[in-house]
């Protein structure tokens, strides 16, 4: 499968082109290429060990790329290059001796903020999520949780302009995970351009405008939600039922549970078709639906080959 | 922004530097063991100032056979003495208590003890015989030269003054050479309390796993050098508590403590020297920061960049085992070795530039050096804690390491 030629995007954000890492003489990234747009929110996907971090980290000059394009608003990233950026990176972390307030006016200060508008910024912030009396607290004597709401807080300071969020729900409890929502439907509302990785499905079709699938280092499929749905065959047939579906040359069983089974049409098998199999098999037919192929069945389809074996 | 962000990283380093406990456990320990040691010293110089004048004025009833005739029995009896008739009897009467001590004067007491025999009185009483004693003859001696004049100069109290010239020039001497030899002092002291804090510095980023958000946030340069700033400024506070009781020592406390008086007016401040020494410090500091910095942004915790403090502050101390000859054989091969090895250099080209043994050309020549490889390493420092300190949990390897500082 190979992914259709990629646009270069005049009013992008970020722009990739050609971009090629490796480790110890390892291609990571084959060629990579891909645009995010001003005020989009753009989900980066792919399996573990696939390459995005790494990305990430060479777009914003962390890691140094072997070949290849990494602009952010026409350039190379630098923290002096005056983009407001908000970075939530995979890797967690806060200086752990510090109060939290002290931190994030730190922060702030680094950002570009004066001292007194962190500051209330940051305790507007605190007072939000309901650690106002937390202020004058040391960062490593708070819960996890808490931690990640400062962290979250941190990240989003500056009235960020472009959001890179490294996998945000990772390790959130139910609580953070619908705070970072709440701000991230906030930041779509000011225009924020946000760049995402995430393996929550959900979210991605909730949220994001345009995605890119990332497999062996090279963009599998990328475009808008809905295209790469159709991509991927568009159409996944779901079946309550009692008997016993055949094998069909018509049709792929995708899952199959009790009484339940997903099947995806080959080529251009008509529905009607596949409910003729089946009927003619002597299936009784209580339920059945089209459906656009969810992103779920799309990671499963492009990365999970063995997985998807072993359910059915 | 740069400048703005390079004063708010000096301002939160600094802060959070001195805030820590530990830096004023590290900081106090020191004054409060000089100011202990100059309690000791002050008390202990009282009681024996006490005890000598408590001497002096003792009064004891002694006897005494005097072979070398020179005892004068006038100032003998001053002291409450009186001659005896036999060395014998003179014990004796001591042993039976009639009598405090005894004292038999040789016939020739220049080559020959005065022997002394007393009643016990306690291990610093007893000194009391030796010094009344010792002072009758010398007192006796003194009474017996043609002019009084003469008396300073048997005792001893004579000064010389001294003038040598280099060049035509009168030479300084060592109050040339201690203005100089300060950077020194002030170099030990930075790298000694400072050494471990510089190794640390960036460890602290990759401990906390902050290094992705800090590094997106603000330039690395600027943090190197707003850390390495702070660290200055606080080596700065160190430097003041540790000369605060020193000062108040010597200022209020010199007699005493017994200290020195030292005339400053004396001090030879030569631009020279003291140009040289003030760059040979920058720089030997320029080249050490940067060392224990990079050397800290490849490891990945504070113990294990520890573990590297020690072959850096051998480094410093290796040329005091050449002390001697550092002083006594400037252009020794191993002195020149030391003076030229980039990490002896600072030590040893800052000894030399004391003590006048550094040409001007050598110096130029150090200077650049330090400087030059200074910069370089500070450069590298950056370099390997921008792409090197995202490896958390390991070691950046030597060839991770050097495909970090080749590439572009």
């Amino acid at each position: 499968m190979t992914a259709s030629p990629l646009p270069s995007f005049a009013g992008s954000v970020v722009h990739i082109d050609g971009f090629m890492m490796t480790f110890a003489k390892r291609p990571v990234i084959d060629g990579l290429s891909f645009d995010v747009m001003r005020g989009e929110t753009f989900g980066f996907l792919g399996s573990n060990g696939s390459g995005k971090t790494t990305t990430i980290r060479a777009l914003l000059g962390i890691y140094q790329a072997t070949a290849g394009t990494l602009h952010i608003d026409g350039r190379p990233f630098s923290p002096d290059n005056g983009v407001r950026l908000g970075y939530l990176p995979e890797e967690r972390g806060l200086y752990k001796k510090e109060s939290v307030l002290d931190e994030m006016v730190y922060f702030g200060r680094l950002k570009g903020l004066t001292h007194d508008t962190a500051r209330r910024w940051s305790l507007d912030f605190l007072e939000r999520v309901e650690m106002a009396e937390y202020a004058a607290t040391r960062v490593d004597r708070l819960s996890s949780g808490q931690q990640q709401k400062v962290q979250l807080g941190v990240t989003i300071l500056n009235n960020p302009e472009l959001l890179i969020l490294d996998e945000p729900t990772k390790g959130f409890d139910p609580v953070n995970r619908r705070l970072l929502m709440d701000i991230l439907d906030d930041e779509k509302r000011r225009g924020t351009t946000v760049m995402m990785v995430t393996h929550q499905m959900d979210e991605v079709e909730r949220l994001c405008d345009r995605i890119v699938l990332l497999k062996d280092g090279r963009a599998e499929a990328y475009g808008t939600v809905t295209e790469v749905q159709d991509r991927y065959g568009g159409t996944t047939i779901r079946v309550r039922y009692a008997g016993v579906i055949p094998d069909s040359p018509r049709y792929t069983v995708i899952l199959r549970e009790r009484n339940y089974a997903e099947l995806a049409p080959a080529g251009d098998t008509a529905p009607a078709d596949i409910l003729k199999v089946l009927v003619d098999a002597g299936v009784a037919v209580n339920e059945f639906t089209t459906n656009r192929r969810s992103l779920d069945e799309i990671f499963l389809m492009v990365y999970g080959d063995e997985s998807a074996k072993a359910v059915r | 922004m740069r400048r703005h962000n390079l004063a708010t990283v000096v301002s939160f380093e600094f802060r959070r530097t001195v805030t820590k406990r530990r830096f004023w456990i590290a900081t106090l320990i020191v004054p409060v063991l000089i100011a202990t040691v100059f309690a000791l010293t002050y008390f202990s110089s009282r009681a024996t100032s006490n005890s000598l004048s408590a001497q002096k004025h003792a009064s004891f009833s002694f006897t005494y056979v005097d072979a070398s005739h020179l005892v004068n029995p006038e100032i003998a009896s001053r002291f409450g003495g009186r001659a005896a008739t036999s060395v014998a009897g003179g014990i004796a009467a001591v042993k039976s208590g009639r009598i405090d001590a005894f004292f038999d004067y040789p016939a020739a007491p220049a080559t020959h003890s005065i022997l002394v025999y007393g009643k016990d009185v306690g291990i610093f009483n007893n000194a009391k015989y030796s010094s009344v004693a010792t002072a009758i003859l010398q007192a006796s001696a003194i009474a017996r030269l043609p002019s009084p004049s003469l008396a300073p100069i048997v005792r001893g109290a004579v000064s010389v003054k001294s003038t040598t010239y280099t060049n035509g020039v009168t030479s300084p001497g060592l109050n040339g050479v201690i203005p100089p030899l300060i950077y020194l002092l002030v170099f030990y002291l930075v790298i000694v309390l400072l050494g471990n804090q510089m190794l640390t510095s960036t460890v602290e980023e990759k401990e906390n796993r902050v290094t992705e958000m800090i590094l997106t946030t603000v330039d690395a340069r600027t943090l190197i050098i707003g850390k390495i700033l702070s660290l200055f400024s606080a080596g700065a506070v160190q430097m003041l508590v540790f000369a605060s009781p020193v000062v108040v020592g010597y200022v209020f406390f010199r007699s005493s403590l017994s200290l020195p008086n030292v005339n400053f007016a004396d001090l030879v401040i030569a631009p020279r020297p003291m140009i040289t020494g003030a760059l040979l410090l920058l720089g030997g500091f320029t080249l050490f920061t940067g060392a224990l910095i990079a050397i800290g942004a490849v490891m990945p915790t504070a113990k294990e960049a520890g573990g590297f403090f020690g072959a850096v502050l051998g480094s410093i101390f290796i040329p005091f085992y050449a002390s001697s000859l550092i002083v006594s054989h400037p252009t020794a091969l191993i002195v020149e070795v030391f003076t030229f090895f980039p990490l002896t250099a600072p030590v040893t080209a800052m000894v030399r530039n004391a003590f006048g043994s550094l040409s001007a050309t050598a110096s130029m020549v150090l200077v650049v050096e330090l400087f030059a490889i200074g910069l370089f390493v500070i450069r590298m420092a950056i370099r390997l804690f921008q792409y090197g300190s995202i490896e958390y949990a390991r070691k950046v390897s030597l060839r991770t390491a050097f495909g970090l500082l080749t590439k572009r």
